[in-house]
């Protein structure tokens, strides 16, 4: 099957997807569907917005051993996540996008969702979490430098990221179940997921507390070493 | 291996995105009966392992969706009774019955898509997308078996040099991080040999392909112009609001034109697609068998 395997199609996705197919797709839902069908054209644009990154990423000729060192991290936090109850996949994804930078972490981020939803079960959820994973690897990828002077800006992050992917997972929870958004239904759905929210919240810091120092220096040493 | 196994995996992921489309269109409570029991005759034949533990997953989201909607949503005309000055109407406690039975058969939609659709399908549709992301998946899903082993190792040796302790929950936990920690390097490392024994081999000298052992058969033609005729359909018949039915504020009836059977039936068929599949092959088994034993030559 040939999807966007000519390097000028993928060119084009980048300038079509942002700035014609989304903007059009949010006028078609408010004219055409009369906002009834915000869960589908959130899961649209998100789905798109995954698109625009990754052919970006396509695009781009990165390094085969920076590409290994995402595919191992990857691996560290898929491989985290069957720890009971406490993941550090947002920890991993947040050190990827402080030391590798913004990319390498939605990339963790974004394929960590994918390949663990393999075992825990794939859904319209999976491109929400891949976003939102994402997201949380990217901001920390862009705001490397105050993340990694400060301890404490970095555990705060940490504690936001968790409740950040509660908030977003929310979204589509509420958006899906009320054919609609609903601020009390989300406030709801948010309070209801507090405990998971908190778990969250506290095993990023826990997570980044311990690990973010060891695996930073050891990812700084090899950058060093290789020179990448 | 199922018979649904044997299509193309672009067809499967075709069916499974067009099924999933049109059962979240579904409001209509015929066409959410629909799913549901399909949704639990396919998970019986096709994914039937540890599926106690799933319906009653299943059942426990059913009960926290249904309550939900009466709780928050106050609309609809027929008040049931007051709770905290506010009033539970019988509209809102069908429509969350309604929704949470479509999560329901949503859930066990997915759950045959997971079965079905494993690893290596993926990785056919996307490669042919995004050949690097591919690579990406694929390298992980390698590694994941190989950190492991890697991991029960190190723990070994840690326990055999006496470096290992567990006298306290504390103590354990600093283990495993000691020992997520060593992976942590020991991975980096093999990741970097890994990445230039890929660059000594040419890997990012020529575009990148992938792998696969799928063909594009009759069947998976087949397959998706029936799929394109039922989805167009139903589609169409959802769109002029054939099947329409409202929850709020008065419920109401039940659509039964011609048309709306039609798009029950189309629906119902389309859903039913894998168990059809499955029974089809089932009894041609069964028919082949009896005949090699009914001939001459035993």
């Amino acid at each position: 099957m040939v999807v966007i395997k000519s390097s000028g199609l993928r060119a084009a996705l980048k300038i079509i997807i942002p700035f014609i197919a989304i903007p059009a797709l949010v006028l078609i839902g408010v004219y055409v569907f009369e906002d009834k069908m915000y869960a589908y054209i959130s899961l649209v644009i998100t789905i798109l917005s995954i698109v625009l990154f990754i052919s970006g990423f396509e695009q781009r000729k990165i390094g085969t051993r920076r590409m290994v060192l995402v595919v191992v991290l990857t691996v560290m936090s898929v491989v985290g996540r069957f720890f009971p109850l406490i993941k550090p996949v947002t920890a991993i994804t947040v050190i990827a996008g402080i030391y590798l930078g913004g990319e390498a972490g939605f990339l963790v981020g974004a394929i960590s969702a994918v390949i663990s939803n393999f075992f825990w079960g794939q859904g319209p959820w999976t491109p929400f979490q891949m976003f939102a994973w994402g997201l949380i690897g990217l901001i920390a990828g862009l705001a490397a430098k105050p993340l990694k002077k400060s301890r404490a800006v970095l555990l705060t992050y940490g504690a936001l990221a968790g409740m950040l992917f509660s908030f977003i997972m929310d979204i589509w929870t509420v958006l899906w179940y009320n054919n609609g958004f609903d601020v009390k239904l989300y406030l709801a759905a948010i309070s209801t997921a507090v405990p998971m929210t908190v778990v969250y919240a506290a095993s990023n810091v826990i997570f980044l507390f311990f690990l973010a120092d060891p695996i930073g220096r050891k990812l700084d040493r090899i950058k060093t070493v290789y020179g990448i | 291996m199922k018979a649904f196994d044997s299509y193309n995996p672009i067809v499967l992921f075709v069916y499974f995105l067009t099924v999933t489309v049109i059962s979240m269109f579904a409001f209509n409570p015929v066409m959410i009966a629909i799913a549901l029991v399909s949704g639990f005759l396919s998970t019986l034949t096709l994914a039937r392992e540890g599926c106690g533990r799933f319906f009653i997953y299943a059942a426990f989201i059913f009960i926290v969706t249904s309550a939900a909607n009466p709780v928050f949503s106050h609309n609809g005309v027929t008040v049931l009774f007051v709770m905290n000055d506010n009033p539970v109407t019988l509209e809102a406690v069908l429509y969350g019955v309604a929704m949470g039975t479509l999560i329901c058969a949503i859930l066990m939609l997915m759950r045959i898509f997971t079965k079905i659709m494993t690893g290596d399908k993926m990785l056919y549709i996307m490669g042919s997308a995004s050949p690097k992301l591919a690579l990406l998946i694929s390298m992980t899903f390698r590694f994941i078996p190989l950190f492991h082993r890697q991991a029960v190792k190190t723990e070994r040796t840690q326990r055999a040099l006496g470096r290992y302790t567990e006298e306290n929950a504390i103590d354990t936990i600093r283990m495993k991080l000691k020992i997520f920690s060593m992976m942590t390097t020991w991975g980096l490392e093999n990741g970097i040999v890994t990445a230039d024994s890929m660059s000594a081999r040419g890997y990012g000298t020529g575009r990148r392909t992938s792998f696969s052992v799928y063909r594009f058969r009759r069947t998976d033609a087949v397959l998706l112009a029936v799929l394109a005729v039922f989805a167009g359909t139903i589609a169409y018949l959802i769109a002029t609001d054939a099947v329409k039915f409202s929850y709020y504020p008065k419920m109401s009836g039940i659509a039964h034109t011609p048309a709306a059977i039609v798009c029950y039936v189309l629906y119902g068929l389309m859903c039913m697609l894998p168990v059809m599949n499955e029974l089809e092959e089932k009894i041609k088994w069964r028919y082949l068998e009896s005949r090699i034993l009914g001939s001459p030559i035993r």
